[in-house]
This record gives structure tokens, C-alpha cells and sequence, in this order.
């Protein structure tokens, strides 16, 4: 009896010294995940700037190609394998839901949603750039954006 | 009867250990689903500062709208813009409202303060602060040309 004791004591001890930062850890994974899928949505071809804005520019969105997705977006609903995907200007501030007619002036750009159950989103901030022009000159005008993403809950 | 009672003690000892095994998966299972991300990450505030500085401002130069990094850098050499106001106005007001914006702290949210702060050669150029600094806090910098660095920290 003794001797069982002795081993479930120990076998506690060993397990609860290994399993200390195993919450962490958990925890910066998830954090990892979360950053990992905006960042890769925010720098695919889809959305970043690419050459268009200069050749150093990170966190990129383009308003332009955006808006263009957005018409197609039927074509890629399965491809990112996320429940929605949202893009909320920051500064300056507007609740205009984005369409073809006011997309330079609105303020969300709700690329697609999918009805299915999703966990709470992750978001970074982006610079969201688009051409812009005044007297006949044109230049990159860049705000500052949200990526939201919502990932499906397949629990 | 030893043997009988050997085996016993065995048995009894295996018991044991797989009810303390099903005992302490069940607690973990409890521990880990409790596992938050914080209010802040690390990543957002990377972000921020990465995307911050790419936006473009109201001072003109010559041949464009600037960003945020160029009005940096013209604040440093104290340039103005084609509307007459000094660069350094121009990026103070603009940060400003963008931090307003960005990292909300009134009333019951989670973010308790911020502080945005540039230095030039070592010495501090610009330093806007808000609400209370905390033990809590996730902050990120960039380095930029002219020994320029850009600090953002964010308490919760």
C-alpha cells in the first residue's frame, strides 16, 4: 500500500512539474494561429498591394482588388477555408458598408460571410491603399484597416 | 495466499494510477479550455506601427500626399508643408486622432492606456500618452532612417 502510494505521489509530481507551462503555451499557439491566418489573407495575392504601391510595403491591402473580389467572391468561398472575412476601416472612421458607388468614401468592406457557426475573429491592422487622384495628378492614398477573420468552428 | 495477495496489491496499484490518470485529464482538460488570448497581442501592436506609418497624411509636399514615415522624417529636419503649417503640427494632430481612434479607452474596456512616443538620435522628438500605464501591456518599435525609432505600447 505503501509502495502504491509512493508511486502515485511521484507520478503526480513528475506530471504536474511537465505540464506547468503547458497552458502557455497553449496560449501563444493560439495567439500564433490567430496572427499566422491574418497575416497569410492580408499578404495572398487577393488582397496585398504587391507592385502596385511600391515594392516594401507590408500589411497591404488593396482597396481596388478588394472591391473587385468581392464581385467574384462566389469563386473563392471554400478557398481560405475561413467563415468570413471583413475589412473595417480604422481611421478615417466610417459604418458605410462598401459598394461599387461609394467605395471610396465607406467604411466596411464585408468581402463574404458564410452561415456557419465561427469562433470569436482575430483582426490586425492593415493599410488599406488605393489610387487616388486630384488636378489631374494620381497618387496612393493609404488608411488604416482591420482585417477581421472568422474561423469556422468545426467542434 | 502470498501470491494471491501479491497480485492483489497489483491489480489494486493499477487501479490506482489509471484513476489518478483519468482524474488529472479531466482537470486539464478544464485547465486548458480556460486558456484567453490576451486583450492585446503582440502581433497587433507589430502591426499597427508597420501599417500606421504607411498612412497617408493631409500635409502635401511638392509632388504628393506623404505618409506617415516621410512626415516623420520631415519633422526631424523641421520642414513644412505647401499649406504653410509645420510637419510637426501636421504628424502631432494626426497621430493623435488616429490613436484616438485605433486604441479606445474610455470607460469599461479592457485597454487601460498608450503611449506613442518617437525619437530622433536618441532624443525623445514626440511622445503622445493616454490613460493609466499598467503592469499588463504589449508594445512594439521600428526603427526607421535617420536614427529614427518609433515605440507603441499598449496597457490592459
Amino acid at each position: 500500500m505503501a509502495i502504491t502510494l509512493f508511486f502515485v505521489l511521484a507520478g503526480m509530481f513528475v506530471l504536474v512539474i511537465k505540464f506547468a507551462g503547458l497552458k502557455e503555451s497553449a496560449t501563444l499557439l493560439e495567439e500564433e494561429n490567430a496572427m499566422l491566418l491574418v497575416t497569410k489573407l492580408a499578404n495572398s495575392p487577393e488582397f496585398s498591394c504587391g507592385e502596385a504601391f511600391g515594392s516594401n510595403r507590408i500589411n497591404c491591402v488593396d482597396f481596388d482588388k478588394v472591391m473587385m473580389l468581392k464581385e467574384n467572391i462566389d469563386k473563392y468561398s471554400k478557398f481560405w477555408g475561413v467563415a468570413s472575412i471583413e475589412i473595417r476601416k480604422v481611421f478615417p472612421k466610417s459604418q458605410e458598408i462598401c459598394t461599387a458607388i461609394n467605395y471610396k468614401d465607406c467604411g466596411v468592406i464585408e468581402v463574404f460571410s458564410k452561415d456557419v457557426n465561427s469562433l470569436p475573429p482575430s483582426s490586425n491592422f492593415v493599410s488599406l491603399c488605393r489610387k487616388e487622384s486630384e488636378d489631374g495628378k494620381i497618387y496612393d492614398k493609404c488608411e488604416l484597416a482591420k482585417l477581421i477573420v472568422g474561423s469556422e468552428d468545426k467542434r | 495466499m502470498k501470491h494471491k495477495k501479491a497480485q492483489e496489491e497489483i491489480v489494486g496499484f493499477a487501479l490506482i494510477m489509471i484513476i489518478v490518470a483519468v482524474i488529472l485529464l479531466i482537470f486539464l482538460g478544464f485547465y486548458l479550455s480556460g486558456s484567453q488570448r490576451d486583450t492585446v497581442e503582440s502581433y497587433e501592436v507589430e502591426s499597427f506601427i508597420q501599417s500606421i506609418l504607411q498612412y497617408t497624411t493631409d500635409c502635401e509636399d511638392h509632388l504628393e500626399y506623404i505618409p506617415i514615415q516621410k512626415l516623420i522624417a520631415d519633422c526631424v529636419d523641421d520642414e513644412t508643408c505647401l499649406d504653410g503649417r509645420r510637419a510637426c503640427d501636421a504628424l502631432n494632430s494626426t497621430l493623435k486622432n488616429i490613436l484616438k481612434e485605433s486604441w479606445k479607452i474610455e470607460g469599461d474596456r479592457p485597454l487601460k492606456g498608450y503611449e506613442f512616443t518617437i525619437f530622433a538620435e536618441g532624443e525623445e522628438m514626440l511622445i503622445i500618452k493616454e490613460g493609466n500605464s499598467t503592469n499588463n501591456y504589449k508594445g512594439s518599435d521600428q526603427f526607421l532612417a535617420k536614427k529614427i525609432e518609433v515605440f507603441f505600447t499598449a496597457y490592459y
